[in-house]
């Protein structure tokens, strides 16, 4: 049997002969699928570091609590009400935060793009507040908003808003000429031209921001957590390294990453099916 | 050839109309705050159910004279007229098709061409769908009334844009340089097609190229346009018989009309190269002819 690769590589036809069935399906095997092969063996030698960090004495890692204990202690923390109402206070502020900035980012970006006054009145302002990372508003927002939780939601909603407002004003102002042409010849109104054209045509724009948006929003609820609030993932993280219990940070932080992965995905999807005439990003 | 499906049968040509341009001039400014001048006392006439092509050296204002008569921009001085009446902006009456495609990429075909007629709110839309997607089938792409322009080959987006503009039933088509950008066999496909889609129809059409073929091929009547800014340089009445087949290409009466309306060009081109180096292209090309011959 002339396996694939072999075929690809066109070594001559004895040589294939030569090698024996099995040994020449592995190596078919490894090749087709060098990939995943390459990624498995990264993946296996840092878990083996990481475990024996200790014993070797690996600076840095040996500090951190090794797998075996990460796995004991995730058993626990998976098991208790604690980490499952942190997850959910988590998910409530993201999605309170990100909804906001996208209810306030598109309709104001789409303004600020389609209307020069709008323009000349909001760029001012937002370029000055803009380069403030929102981590360095949360003192200010803990004395401005009445309690913590609407602090929390507020960094959330700062962390996604610049990024969704940006993206809505620079998709709304980059769209052709042609389709506006086209869409007045046919007897567009203005309502048809927003409707039809400027917001279908900044819709893939939108859903960057969201997706980028989704990613910072994760960082801030943590941030702010950490500081302004006594529940969520954010604060559980803090907490456990207050307590010294290491095993806990590390299953807190993977728990972090883990919802910032779905949420992504869940993003990505929904901006598939806000922008079903693009193919598969 | 059967009657169009999409308006009421009429007379072909009877309920087209007629574009008049009358000492038209068109000037802007460029990067630097010059005043330039596109467009300068142009007139000629797109008569009613003819098909009359503008060729010019290239950068002479043909696109503006599109962009005017469409009503994207307006006239500095002078006029456009659609059957006597003053153009003022855009509006479904002159439909123009783009250089590269426009077909709106959010929306499927179908409801590409549907979007006429919706905006306008003629008819309910059943009515609309139904014709849009009979409108469709006409034009080969039945099967594709679902998919999006981007899944679309070139030749098919530029059928599907002459579709959603001819069900819309304009008084005057204007096409921009429509087949730039199509593959020579695409291309020649697609002339044939708008062809007999005209002959058929008798819609007003003025179309925009750079193509000597092309432009003899389609013509009733050819506006040779000077170097820029652009003003009128000849007619030349092409009186090939309709209907137009490509054989005509290789007669005797063709290779005279091109051959006039190529001095005409290489006149305007060799002089607009002499003043600004612009043009290049259509004086190598009529060079590269003349030495083959």
């Amino acid at each position: 049997m002339k396996s694939l690769a072999s075929t690809a590589a066109a070594p001559p036809a004895n040589a294939v002969e030569r090698g024996t069935p099995l040994a020449s399906g592995i190596k078919t095997h490894l090749n087709r699928h060098f990939d995943l092969v390459v990624g498995a063996i990264t993946l296996i030698a840092f878990f083996l570091a990481w475990q024996f960090a200790r014993p070797l004495g690996i600076p840095g890692l040996s500090a951190v609590e090794p797998p075996t204990r990460v796995v004991a202690a995730s058993w626990d923390l998976l098991s208790s009400a604690t980490f499952w109402t942190a997850c959910y206070k988590s998910a409530l502020r993201i999605l309170a935060g990100f909804a906001l900035a996208q209810i306030i980012g598109v309709p104001i970006g789409l303004m600020m793009a389609t209307n020069r006054m709008a323009f000349h009145t909001l760029f001012p302002i937002t370029e000055i507040l803009r380069p403030i990372p929102p981590v360095a508003w949360i003192p200010v927002a803990i004395i401005f908003w009445p309690t913590r939780e609407m602090s929390t939601v507020f960094i959330v909603f700062l962390g996604a808003f610049w990024i969704v407002l940006l993206n809505t004003i620079g998709g709304a102002s980059t769209i052709e000429e042609s389709y506006k042409r086209a869409a007045l010849s046919l007897g567009s109104s203005r309502w048809h031209l927003f409707r039809y054209i400027v917001l279908p045509a900044t819709m893939p724009s939108i859903v960057t921001g969201m997706v980028v948006g989704m990613g910072i929003s994760w960082e801030m609820v943590v941030a702010a957590e950490m500081i302004a609030s006594d529940t969520g993932l954010g604060y559980l993280l803090w907490q456990s390294f207050e307590i010294n219990a290491g095993a806990q940070v590390i299953v807190c932080m993977l728990a972090i990453g883990i919802a910032g992965f779905v949420s992504s995905a869940l993003i990505s999807r929904v901006g598939r099916l806000l922008t079903p005439w693009q193919g598969r990003r | 050839m059967e009657a169009r499906t999409c308006a009421p049968a009429r007379t072909p040509g009877a309920g087209s109309g007629e574009i008049a341009v009358s000492h038209a001039s068109v000037g802007m400014y460029d990067r630097d705050g010059k005043p330039l001048r596109l467009v300068e006392d142009c007139s000629f006439r797109a008569e009613r159910g003819l098909f009359t092509v503008l060729i010019g050296p290239s950068g002479c204002g043909k696109t503006t004279l599109m962009n005017l008569i469409a009503g994207y921009i307006g006239a500095d001085r002078g006029a456009v007229k659609l059957d006597g009446v003053d153009v003022k902006g855009p509006g479904w009456d002159r439909l123009m098709v783009f250089q590269e495609t426009a077909l709106f990429p959010w929306m499927t075909t179908l409801e590409n061409v549907a979007y006429g007629p919706m905006v306008r709110g003629i008819k309910t839309m059943p009515q609309i769908r139904a014709e849009a997607g009979a409108l469709l089938e006409r034009f080969g792409l039945g099967e594709f009334k679902n998919r999006y322009p981007r899944e679309l080959s070139g030749g098919m987006q530029r059928r599907g844009e002459l579709a959603r503009a001819l069900i819309n039933d304009p008084l005057v088509l204007l096409m921009d340089e429509p087949f730039r950008g199509l593959d020579a066999m695409t291309r020649q496909l697609m002339q044939e097609y708008l062809t007999h889609l005209f002959e058929e129809t008798r819609t007003t059409t003025i179309f925009v190229t750079s193509e000597i073929d092309e432009a003899i091929f389609l013509a009733d009547r050819l506006v040779v346009l000077s170097r820029a800014p652009a003003r009128v340089a000849a007619v030349i009445e092409v009186d090939l018989p309709r209907p137009r087949r490509f054989e005509q290409l290789s007669s005797a009466r063709y290779a005279a009309l091109k051959e006039e309306a190529l001095n005409l060009l290489y006149a305007e081109a060799a002089a607009a190269f002499a003043e600004t180096g612009a043009g290049a292209d259509i004086k190598e090309a009529f060079e590269k002819r003349h030495a083959a011959d």
